[in-house]
């Protein structure tokens, strides 16, 4: 359990202000393209 | 799908070519970001959120679609100089067309449905009617459509298991995502931007 911790607390120290920015661009963008776009796969279950 | 698709796609080809070029890859960064998740949240509440989109009417729902996508539009214009965005912005325009054309929906040709539904599930489809409560078509004759050039007329090749309709609009808006990810890192100081190497 110690370990773990201890490897979520290193990993969290290595994200920074700019890592945290990709994320939220990448985010934002997925909004944007699923918001504009109109595909559709009839729910997944029309595949032949 | 194809959208998501286009945004790995693009992220992962843009941090490959920076990587290959032995530079660090900087994202994108977006004016008004905010406004991406007012313009998302009528859609997210309408289509995607299973708690919430049963308490819409189709009225609603499209209302909610027209909305959002012209809230979209604006934050595209806003940030029409990052590359690729003003391509974007022409599929996002050319999908919110056809759907204001035909009664705020996204028009699905009966004869492309044909090609990619199985015969089991189009019998439980309606002519007229949305295909679910968490899609944005509506299945409509081709030659009933407003603009049918700019409706969810094409689909995949048979090669593919995989099989979705897509509109023109969404090729632009795929290809649109694609190029603001690789070449989005060109548009700002390295200092204003975000990166990954």
């Amino acid at each position: 359990m110690k370990t773990i911790i201890s490897n979520a607390v290193f990993v969290a120290s290595k994200v920074n202000s700019r890592h945290l920015q990709v994320i939220w661009m990448f985010l934002a963008l997925t909004m944007l393209v699923i918001g504009a776009g109109a595909s559709e796969d009839v729910g997944g279950i029309g595949i032949r | 799908m194809i959208l998501l698709v286009a945004v790995l796609v693009g992220g992962l080809t843009g941090w490959g070519i920076a990587k290959w070029q032995r530079q660090t890859w900087h994202s994108p960064i977006f004016r008004f970001p905010f406004l991406v998740v007012i313009g998302f949240l009528p859609q997210f509440c309408a289509f995607y959120f299973p708690l919430t989109r049963h308490l819409f009417s189709d009225s609603q729902t499209s209302l909610c679609l027209i909305l959002s996508q012209i809230m979209l539009l604006i934050f595209g214009w806003l940030n029409r100089s990052l590359p690729g965005m003003i391509i974007l912005m022409f599929g996002l325009g050319c999908n919110l067309t056809v759907i204001f054309a035909n009664n705020g929906f996204m028009p699905l040709p009966l004869e492309t449905a044909n090609l990619f539904v199985s015969q089991e599930v189009m019998g439980n489809l309606i002519l007229g009617e949305r295909i679910s409560s968490a899609s944005k078509d509506i299945l409509i004759p081709e030659a009933s459509i407003h603009l049918p050039w700019l409706a969810d007329r094409f689909v995949f090749p048979d090669l593919f298991s995989y099989q979705f309709a897509y509109s023109i609009g969404d090729v632009f808006i795929a290809f649109g995502a694609f190029w603001l990810l690789v070449k989005g890192q060109m548009a700002h100081p390295v200092l204003e931007t975000g990166d990954l190497s």
